[in-house]
């Protein structure tokens, strides 16, 4: 609930099982990030409860929260990537601050970058890159420490349609290995090419489920 | 260890990539460390010349010209009884007359005119350290004072007092400044090192998605502080050598005379130590401040 006494979301009642894929979507303000924002933890409900992999995420502590985060990649539409390191840099980071060994670091970093196809791309600035290869830097970064949950944020709102379709492609594929893969988008077309299980959200209320 | 690591190469970076407001900084924490510096550098000698001045002390009576030499005798017993003398000197009225002209040169025309020797017979006692301390000695005094014979009684307690609460005085003031600057630097550090922290905002949103620790997120702004407190220590430090070094070359025989030959010495090894412990630390609160407002 928002200070000004609206809701973002309201009467929401939402169980996704592990391994699945799952699309959001809505229009503007229908509260598709808020309910991101709350599986982040960047936001805590001012009612109600969020259950993540048994974890009831309204009791967690603060040091708690930082944990369970570890085993949770994001994915926002504009990429959030730091633009003073280098593609390696960016993705490496995220072990080095779980103080990681430098040769782990380098070594998850390169697998998960290749495995995006950015290998050869190692020393570029995140500048000098297209946004497709941004975002999928940023895909490579959420899942470097081999998360159970991915969250995406209209990871393709900033690209035209044959990237997004490589960029869901990607997730796809995310989510074949079993990670589960909760997606944001407003994109309708996007949805029915990549067919999955949808959840439409409108004024902060399931509205319908497909 | 990592967390360690990670922090001081990132504080490193971070006092490095500061550039005019982290030398501000350096210089804040520098100027409260010379304060605190110089405030040691003073009461340390002070209380060392206090020492080495009290375990001299020593006290003269002064005796009438008409005293006799029973009441002398009297004088001496008092003394030797009271067990508070080191060593005891009679000094004839001729030997004080001898001893001012050779200690005042300037003034050997001055004494040559004397129509008669006006400097009394005394007798000279140098104090036993703990008579001083005790208390004994001023009792003796104070008995001597009023002893037949005896013109005056000068007692070198009472200087001593003076210096040791000029000291004190000195001490208080001198903490209460080097605190209030070292607040005052501790507030720049952490004015600074927020500066950085905003530079590095993005970094920082990254670090607490991915769940980062905490002494990874708020651990470099900590270290940066520290870093730039013990670089402001060590400009302090050297500036205090550099400053004493100078004073010592340039004013030494004056220096000797006001001391009565005593001479001052530069901070021993453990207060340079505590001087450069004292420089992180007020980074590091300063540091620390800042950093509560990462992650």
């Amino acid at each position: 609930m928002y200070s000004r006494g609206l809701y973002a979301l309201r009467d929401l009642s939402l169980t996704v099982a592990q391994g699945e894929f799952v699309f959001l979507t809505g229009p503007s303000g229908a509260g598709k990030s808020t309910l991101l924002r709350l599986l982040l933890m960047q936001e805590r409900p001012t009612s109600g409860d969020l259950v993540v992999n048994g974890q009831h995420l309204a009791r967690l502590k603060r040091r708690d929260v930082q944990e369970y985060r570890r085993n949770i990649g994001f994915i926002f539409q504009d990429f959030k990537l730091i633009p003073t390191r280098t593609v390696m840099e960016n993705v490496s980071f995220v072990p080095e601050v779980m103080g990681t060994s430098e040769a782990q670091q380098r070594r998850r970093a390169f697998q998960v970058l290749k495995w995006v196809g950015l290998q050869h791309r190692l020393s570029a600035y995140p500048s000098d890159l297209s946004g497709g290869e941004q975002q999928r830097v940023a895909i490579a970064r959420a899942l470097v420490n081999g998360p159970s949950l991915v969250l995406a944020d209209e990871p393709t709102g900033n690209l035209d349609p044959d990237l997004s379709l490589e960029i869901m492609n990607l997730l796809r594929e995310v989510n074949a290995g079993g990670t589960t893969v909760l997606v944001a988008t407003h994109d309708r077309e996007l949805i029915r090419l990549v067919g999955r299980r949808t959840v439409t959200l409108d004024q902060g209320r399931v509205v319908e489920m497909v | 260890m990592r967390a360690l690591a990670y922090s001081f190469r990132l504080g490193w970076a971070g006092v490095r990539r500061s550039g005019g407001s982290g030398a501000f900084a350096v210089l804040a924490i520098s100027l409260a460390m010379i304060v605190l510096g110089a405030l040691l550098l003073i009461t340390w000698n002070g209380e060392r010349l206090l020492a080495r001045w009290s375990s001299a002390a020593e006290f003269s009576v002064y005796l009438r010209d008409d005293a006799t030499s029973e009441e002398r005798g009297a004088i001496e017993a008092i003394i030797d009884q009271s067990g508070v003398g080191a060593a005891r000197e009679y000094v004839s009225k001729a030997e004080a007359l001898t001893r001012f002209r050779r200690e005042f040169t300037d003034l050997a025309a001055l004494a040559a005119n004397f129509d008669d020797n006006p400097f009394p017979a005394s007798v000279e006692v140098r104090l036993r350290p703990e008579a001083e301390a005790d208390g004994r000695a001023a009792a003796v005094v104070k008995q001597l004072g009023s002893a037949a014979g005896v013109a005056d009684v000068g007692y070198d307690s009472e200087w001593l007092g003076r210096v040791a609460g000029t000291l004190r005085t000195v001490r208080g003031a001198g903490l209460g400044l080097a605190l209030l600057m070292a607040v005052a630097a501790a507030v720049t550090v952490a004015t600074v090192v927020r500066l950085g922290l905003h530079a590095r905002r993005d970094e920082l949103e990254i670090m607490e998605l991915v769940g980062a620790p905490l002494a990874f997120i708020r651990g470099p702004f900590v270290a940066e502080g520290l870093l730039q407190g013990g670089i402001g220590a060590v400009v302090a430090v050297l500036l205090l050598a550099a400053g004493f070094a100078v004073t010592g070359s340039w004013w030494d025989t004056e220096i000797r005379t006001i001391l009565a030959g005593g001479t001052i010495e530069f901070l021993p090894l453990p207060f340079v130590g505590y001087l450069l412990a004292g420089g992180m630390i007020v980074g590091s609160v300063g540091g620390f401040a800042a950093a509560r407002h990462a992650g």
